[in-house]
């Protein structure tokens, strides 16, 4: 497959190009938090250089709040938008937050049941994945089958190589698009750099810890009074969850009176009390210890046995946001050590 | 401050020792560069662990509320290693009867003042900090492509800047030499006074809005033991569950007006915030507000009685028409 | 694309005050619109709500041939059970479904079935027994174990009073204490079980009830040699989107929604066992 190149003198005019036909999202700092932002015309394109964002993308497919509908004084139901005006193009993203957006779109649109909010966003969207050059001493995509370059959920891959992006295309709605947008073909000299900055990069990720069987460690795991032991420093905030790119867990709510008002969804977390308390006071996980062992189970054991995969790409924000530093790293390492 | 630890680990080994407690709740070192984190001692082989120094910023009188309290096998005394506003928190429980005074050994450390990882990021930019150093008053921060030297005090949390308190007021043992007090300190948020209503709303709406609503700020406090906070009740349900403005502003002001009289500043919820809302004004706004009322401050007697439970004539009520 | 999260008007055609201490109702709902008729499976769950109050789920007490109306029984324990519970007849509600798996009717074809109630876990119970005796030559002895802790309490008293004259059907009524107008048997559902139930062989099992009585009831039936493959439960959680995307009512890699609500104890096993 040919690869490409995006000169970054050329990169406004490129992304302008781009959002005539997509909506264009790009790494934004916005009061010291970055996060992806629909791209202005007063955009600054300077956060592509830095670290992966604060805030993870899911939330453009899938908004911390959402209207599923609103409802009037006839009980008349409409949902807002239902329909795109243009589809979403993500220039930027990271390889491990391209790599969340496929397992994300296994839950939303299983085999059952497909969620129409997401899919209509996530279906046409075109995600451009941005190679970690620096990965953080906090990333640990390797562990868990990623890596700084990787391209599953990408459908152009770009590697930044100075004064230009090498972009691959990685799929077929890549490998269109591509074509299309009339850029000039990466030299040999180019793809050499580009191969030596990959190299450079997965060198720079600690060696990852063997995680093939951690499923079963964690099905011999249920009862084990590590739990406790692991859950006891932790708040039961929803840092972890919330910054999480795979957390995919909602509550729906009501807002409004009965005249008139929406129905919406918004995040929620397995980490409170209320996700599961039943409305008769029952509830099946009512101390922080079945709470974070639903967490490390959703994410390492139920997703594999659902999906395959695990729930996890190793971007590494629970680890960087939790207020009393509980690392995933280290519970997945006490985990093996009950089993070994 | 090595000395310190080193004071610190043989105190609580004795005390581990000698049965006095059976477990002690301190800060060991965390797994990244910058980061304690709390650690639940049980075993004398476990107490080298224990460290104390700038980086140990979370409020540990957290894990003291009653629904989080750890269920020691005897009943024996919980040790607890202290900064002084942990201190002045844990005296606020004893107050508030979430625990009562003989159930916990306090090990008193000095604190001149916990490290604000965001000013950290303001400092150095938005790149990893791999290693540092502490060399008296400054402090030596180190990544792939820079070495910065840093003031120890650029970098410390606001309300370790304003803290009056830095020895805790109440302990059993006391590591270490005390802080000396700084006098002039005091609640201050005269830069945000200063400003018309209008811009302060402005900073305030600036802030809160990039609140999620994680909770990490109010899950961070010591003094947030509600067993049913009033922003999680479903009936009635008060609030929106989104992270709409108006509905995050109202939880963010209702929170800080309940732990009005028992807040003591210590700047944990800030700390705690994961996309770093400066939350600290509020608890000091509201300290100096109660300091001036009541002529109250928080956490300092155990024997007191908080001035929201409590009424007398001479109190203003100038809000009665 | 179908909208899974958009609920169908269906309008409240009948409420019935189902307990004497009328926490219970249930309701007649109709479709407001054919064309969102639904066919279903007794088992099978909706999602009933009301704009502004939200929306929860409720088993469907009805048999997928009573065409009239969908019967739900529903006890005032919520924000939407309550707000349900202020309903009057002609009202709209919106509702969503039908949701979830059902019982295995189809593998229940050839054998006999003791479906086992306690409470106000009958409802779906009551859809499955109506849909067995409408196909009542599929199956050989039907029997039926009801208690409740007293008589106000048992749901669909004027339906179980014609059941009890029916020859095809083994219907043994209890309560938990000894009252007055009380004719019946008195003793709780596990003992009355181990009694009544019929041989295992060819033998299928449902039961539906407070944790309490089931804890005591299986292994009264795993005694008397009902499998755990044979005997079926259907459960509950909180949910919210019910159709496994929410993410909060799983037991382990199940969600209770979309893979349940009705489980074999043999599939439970194999489950992590959460409180």
């Amino acid at each position: 497959m040919d690869i490409f190149k995006i000169e970054k003198s050329k990169l406004k005019q490129f992304l302008d190009d781009l959002s005539k036909k997509y909506s264009v999202f790009v790494p934004a700092k916005q009061d010291r938090v970055t996060s992806f932002k629909e791209i202005t015309l007063n955009s600054q394109l300077s956060t592509l250089n830095s670290y992966n964002t604060d805030k993870p993308p899911k939330d453009i497919f899938f908004p911390q709040t959402e209207t599923l509908f609103t409802y009037d004084e006839n009980s008349q139901l409409s949902t807002l938008n239902s329909q795109l005006s243009k589809p979403i193009a993500i220039f930027g993203v990271r390889p491990c937050d391209a790599k969340s957006f496929t397992l994300l779109d296994k839950v939303f649109d299983s085999e059952k049941y497909t969620d129409t909010y997401w899919k209509e966003r996530y279906k046409d969207a075109l995600v451009f994945a941005l190679g970690c050059n620096n990965p953080l001493s906090t990333c640990f995509c390797n562990w868990v089958g990623g890596g700084p370059f990787n391209k599953e959920g990408a459908d152009i891959s770009l590697i930044d190589i100075g004064e230009a992006f090498l972009a691959e295309p990685c799929s077929k709605k890549g490998e269109e698009v591509i074509h299309k947008l009339s850029l000039q073909k990466a030299t040999e000299d180019d793809l050499k750099k580009g191969n030596q900055l990959k190299n450079e990069a997965e060198s720079m990720l600690s060696k990852p810890v063997e995680i093939s069987s951690l499923k079963e460690d964690l099905d011999a795991l249920w009862n084990s009074p590590k739990w406790e032991e692991i859950a006891r420093k932790c708040l039961n905030c929803a840092a972890c969850t919330y910054l999480c790119p795979t957390c995919h867990c909602f509550d729906i709510q009501d807002e409004g009176k009965s005249s008139k008002g929406k129905r919406i969804r918004i995040w929620d977390s397995c980490m409170f009390k209320l996700f599961t308390q039943e409305a008769a006071g029952t509830n099946p996980r009512p101390t922080g210890k079945e709470r974070m062992r639903q967490r490390i189970m959703h994410k390492f054991n139920y997703l594999v046995e659902t999906i395959g995969e695990f729930g996890c790409v190793g971007c590494g924000r629970c680890i960087i946001s939790c207020p009393v530093n509980l690392d995933v790293r280290e519970v997945i390492k006490e985990i093996k050590k009950v089993r070994n | 401050m090595e000395n310190i630890e080193k004071q610190l680990r043989e105190t609580v080994k004795k005390l581990l020792k000698e049965k006095k407690v059976d477990l002690v709740i301190g800060y060991s070192k965390g797994t990244l560069p910058l980061h304690s984190t709390p650690v639940f001692i049980t075993h004398e082989k476990d107490v080298d662990n224990l460290i104390f120094d700038a980086t140990c910023g979370n409020n540990l009188a957290k894990y003291l509320g009653k629904s989080r309290k750890p269920k020691t096998k005897n009943r024996k005394p919980i040790g607890i290693i202290v900064k002084g506003c942990d201190g002045r928190s844990i005296v606020q429980h004893i107050v508030e009867n979430q625990i009562k005074r003989e159930e916990i050994i306090i090990i008193g450390v000095p604190c001149d003042g916990v490290i604000d990882t965001r000013k950290l990021e303001e400092k150095v930019g938005r790149k990893e900090v791999l290693k540092y150093q502490v060399e008296g008053e400054k402090i030596i921060v180190e990544g792939k492509d820079f070495k910065n030297s840093l003031k120890k005090k650029e970098i410390l949390s606001d309300s370790c800047l304003m803290c009056k308190y830095p020895n805790p007021p109440v302990y059993d043992i006391f590591v270490g030499e005390p802080v000396p007090v700084n006098e002039n300190r005091k609640p201050n948020t005269d830069n945000l006074e200063s400003l018309s209503p209008d811009k302060r709303w402005e900073y305030f709406e600036k802030e809160i809005s990039k609140c999620i609503r994680c909770y990490a700020c109010r899950n961070a406090c010591p003094l947030c033991y509600c067993e049913e906070c009033f922003v999680d009740q479903s009936g009635p349900q008060w609030f929106g569950k989104s992270p709409d403005l108006s509905d995050t502003m109202i939880f963010h002001i209702v929170r800080t007006l309940h732990t009005a009289g028992r807040c003591v500043s210590c700047g944990a919820c800030t700390r705690a915030c994961p996309t770093g809302v400066n939350l600290a004004p509020l608890g000091i706004r509201m300290e100096k507000e109660i300091k001036d009322r009541f002529g109250y401050t928080a956490g300092l007697d155990t024997e007191a009685t908080p001035p929201m439970a409590d009424w007398n004539e001479n109190d203003k009520q100038e809000f009665i028409m | 694309m179908e909208n899974v999260y958009m609920p169908i008007p269906v309008k409240v055609k009948k409420i019935m005050v189902e307990s004497d201490d009328k926490t219970l109702r249930t309701f007649d709902i109709a479709f407001c619109n054919e064309k969102d008729r639904f066919d279903f499976m007794p088992g099978q769950f909706c999602q009933l709500s009301i704009l502004g109050k939200g929306e929860a789920p409720f088993g469907i007490a009805s048999s997928p041939s009573e065409k009239d109306a969908l019967k739900f029984t529903i006890n005032r324990v919520g924000n939407v059970t309550t707000a349900l519970h202020y309903l009057e007849e002609g009202e709209v509600i919106g509702m969503r479904g039908p949701l979830g798996n059902w019982y295995p009717v189809d593998k229940f074809k050839g054998g006999s079935v003791v479906i086992i109630g306690g409470g106000f876990a009958f409802t779906t119970l009551r859809a499955l027994i109506v849909y067995l005796l409408e196909h009542r030559k599929d199956y050989k002895d039907i029997t039926v174990i009801y208690g409740a802790r007293r008589p106000g309490l048992l749901l669909y008293r004027d339906e179980l009073a014609e059941w009890e004259k029916r020859d095809d059907l083994q219907l043994h009524l209890t309560i938990d204490k000894e009252v007055p107008e009380w004719k019946k048997r008195v003793g709780f559902v596990p003992t009355v079980t181990k009694e009544v139930a019929p041989s295992p062989k060819n033998s299928w099992a449902v039961i539906c009830g407070p944790p309490i009585m089931i804890k005591y009831t299986l292994p009264v039936l795993s005694e008397l040699g009902f499998p755990q493959e044979r005997t079926y439960t259907s459960l509950e959680r909180r949910m919210k989107c019910g159709i496994g995307k929410c993410g909060r009512c799983n037991i382990g890699h199940k969600y209770v929604c979309s893979d349940g609500p009705v489980f074999s104890y043999a599939e439970l096993q194999e489950l992590p066992q959460e409180e």
